[in-house]
């Protein structure tokens, strides 16, 4: 995006901002019910023993958390 | 481009699981924000631009993700899901042949006419070029079909949360409805472009965990390959071209000339470049160069779109397995009708609960129910603006205030959904409805492309010409249709095959109807008053300046991202050949 783009979008509220800031937020719920599955695999990962090694919940709440963190700094409302 | 019959979802005939506290957060966390965002929207839609184009002052990336993700619902999702599983590879065509060169051409040559134009609808267009018959025939029937596909939708999303959750299919229907009612009422085409946008990057983060767990799973592409034909006994399920050379030789029952000249060209271009529903996406663009590389941003995407989508049917054709360890064989709707089997159409739920546990499973069924109601959202917003431009106010009130066109445009909408909910409950009660309002879309889009195509090139195309060409194309269309409905063996006649499967007939059919148009449109032209060249000026390639789109070097020119995706697309459908 362009210096320009990114002003346009940033003077209010950035549809950007809006995308972080739920991914974010779903980032750190999924890494709360990561840990929370650490010792307590659920049910499909029982089922699948080789899942319940990668922790696939907690790691994918990590990489959400990470972008939705980024975005929500780069295009918070403040920016303009 | 809704190709895919999906009635059989109604075969869903078990709740498949049910959703942790956590998972119910993560929805609830969703709605929130949507309708935060409806809020939102509302005090910047006071205008008519503001509210049916979003006041045209969208960047390129977001006109881009929006275009593409109008097309991204999520019956798109599990019935594409579902055609990977049965036709294996070739259900990618779709995606890559049967998207990416028209999103291109509509970038680089159609967009500078619908942006100069300065027109606000495919319809409007159509006014411009060639009168007010064209203009009727366009409206009234994109008008019809955007609200049947909102009512589709509407009963395919509650009929998914029954089927998979248990919930009741009213609640859902109503919940769904009055969302998406109230945040299209209060912020218009841009409260539904966000959502859009958001619901892109929600389908890849719900979605994503299937295909890279899979092939985790699978032990990589190779394996997974060798393992899919060790299961189906052949490898033509890993092939996209070699297995074209004839109807028999591969599980889709097509052609290649089928898939290029029906699909490549006519379908694909016919939807992408005049669908307005995903045009109108693009006309919000905030300048030409941002109008022209929306579509060049939307096909990057497109191309990446069948790892979540193409792939997660192919793994269960290696990987998906009955509680007792065996594999699990998926069913055409009829069958699972009288064995209790699951469908093709069930296969990403299928895999999003074997891989996904509570937290990642709300998070993907929230990206399903986002992408339903993006669809509904999508045809609300497109019939709001066809019905208040090209219908209320072309036939009914030409000269009433731009305020009145707003207030128009927000009880459009409010009565659009009603008219949607009244189609999902009438769906219910006749279930094969779905598949015709399928295929009434079919009806209009490959001739509506002729008409535009040579509107657009050809100066000599006259009013009459288009009118005509619209109408024969559309009602040859239609009779095709009734013809292999009424006599199933007329399939060898349109496919010029008698290996030819039903879905050669949409291929073809589509093919027919474009040619048809097209003839009509030439040789009545030929025949009547060419249109004074003055009047075609910003309308017609040749007799229109194309102004300089404001790009200074090679990396902000369109053309030259446009060159990038193709070559990346040439090299896709090499490797997978």
């Amino acid at each position: 995006m362009d210096k320009q783009e990114s002003e346009i979008e940033s003077a209010e509220l950035s549809i950007w901002f809006f995308c972080g800031i739920l991914m974010l937020a779903y980032g750190l719920v999924l890494i709360v019910t990561g840990f929370v599955e650490f010792h307590n695999p659920p049910a499909n990962e029982i089922l699948l023993p080789w899942l319940e090694s990668l922790h696939p919940t907690l790691w994918w709440g990590v990489v959400l958390t990470v972008f939705g963190g980024f975005y929500s700094i780069r295009f918070f409302p403040r920016r303009g | 481009m809704p190709l895919i019959t999906f009635s059989g979802m109604l075969l869903f005939n078990r709740q498949l699981t049910r959703l942790a506290p956590v998972d119910i957060l993560i929805l609830v966390l969703y709605f929130a924000l949507v309708v935060f965002i409806g809020f939102y929207a509302k005090g910047k839609a006071n205008t008519s631009e503001d509210f049916f184009l979003a006041g045209r002052e969208m960047t390129a990336w977001i006109a881009g993700l929006s275009f593409v993700s109008a097309n991204l619902g999520s019956l798109e999702l599990m019935g594409w899901a579902g055609a990977a599983y049965q036709y294996g590879m070739l259900a990618a065509h779709w995606y890559w042949i049967g998207a990416i060169p028209a999103m291109l051409f509509l970038g680089i040559v159609m967009m500078p006419f619908y942006y100069i134009s300065k027109t606000h609808s495919v319809p409007g267009y159509l006014q411009l070029r060639f009168g007010e018959g064209a203009r009727a025939v366009s409206a009234v029937s994109f008008a019809m079909m955007t609200i049947l596909m909102s009512g589709v939708n509407m009963y395919a999303m509650a009929l998914v949360m029954k089927t998979v959750l248990g919930w009741n299919i009213s609640f859902s229907i109503w919940v769904g409805a009055a969302t998406v009612a109230l945040y299209v009422m209060l912020g218009g085409l841009r409260s539904a472009i966000i959502n859009e946008v958001l619901q892109f990057v929600l389908i890849w983060a719900g979605a994503a965990m299937i295909p890279i767990l899979g092939l985790i799973e699978a032990g990589g592409w190779t394996k997974l390959k060798a393992q899919i034909a060790v299961n189906v006994g052949t490898t033509d399920y890993g092939h996209m071209w070699s297995t074209l050379g004839s109807f028999k030789d591969n599980p889709m029952g097509v052609h290649w000339t089928g898939i290029v000249f029906g699909l490549g060209f006519v379908i694909s271009f016919g939807y992408w470049t005049t669908d307005f529903l995903v045009v109108q996406r693009v006309l919000s663009a905030n300048n030409l160069r941002a109008a022209k590389m929306a579509p060049v941003i939307g096909a990057a995407f497109k191309m990446a779109v069948p790892f979540i989508v193409i792939v997660p049917g192919l793994l269960a054709l290696a990987v998906l397995k009955n509680p007792d360890g065996t594999m699990m064989h998926l069913v055409p709707e009829s069958v699972a009708a009288a064995t209790g089997q699951h469908s093709y159409n069930e296969v990403l739920p299928l895999m999003l609960i074997r891989y996904c546990g509570p937290g990642l499973l709300g998070l993907g069924i929230t990206a399903l129910v986002a992408g339903f109601m993006s669809g509904m959202a999508g045809n609300v917003s497109a019939f709001s603006t066809v019905w208040t431009y090209d219908l209320y106010g072309a036939f009914i009130s030409k000269k009433a205030s731009d305020k009145h066109y707003v207030a128009m445009g927000r009880w459009s909408t409010v009565i659009g959904m009603l008219v949607s909910i009244a189609t999902a409950y009438l769906v219910m009660n006749a279930a094969s409805i779905m598949d015709y309002v399928q295929a009434l879309f079919s009806f209009f889009i490959a001739p509506l492309f002729g008409t535009v195509i040579l509107g657009m090139l050809w100066k000599r195309a006259t009013h009459w010409g288009g009118f005509l060409g619209l109408l024969a194309g559309t009602i040859s269309s239609i009779g095709m249709f009734l013809w292999v409905q009424g006599n199933a063996g007329a399939l060898r006649y349109i496919a010029m095959s008698p290996d030819a499967k039903p879905m050669a007939e949409n291929l073809y059919r589509a093919l027919w109807s474009w040619i048809i148009c097209v003839v009509v449109t030439v040789v009545v032209s030929l025949v009547t008053k060419p249109v004074p060249r003055e009047q075609l000026a910003g309308l017609v390639y040749g007799v229109t300046p194309i102004p300089h789109d404001g790009s200074k070097n090679l990396w902000e020119k369109p053309i030259f991202w446009a060159i990038v995706v193709i070559v990346v697309f040439f090299i896709l459908n090499l490797i997978f050949w």
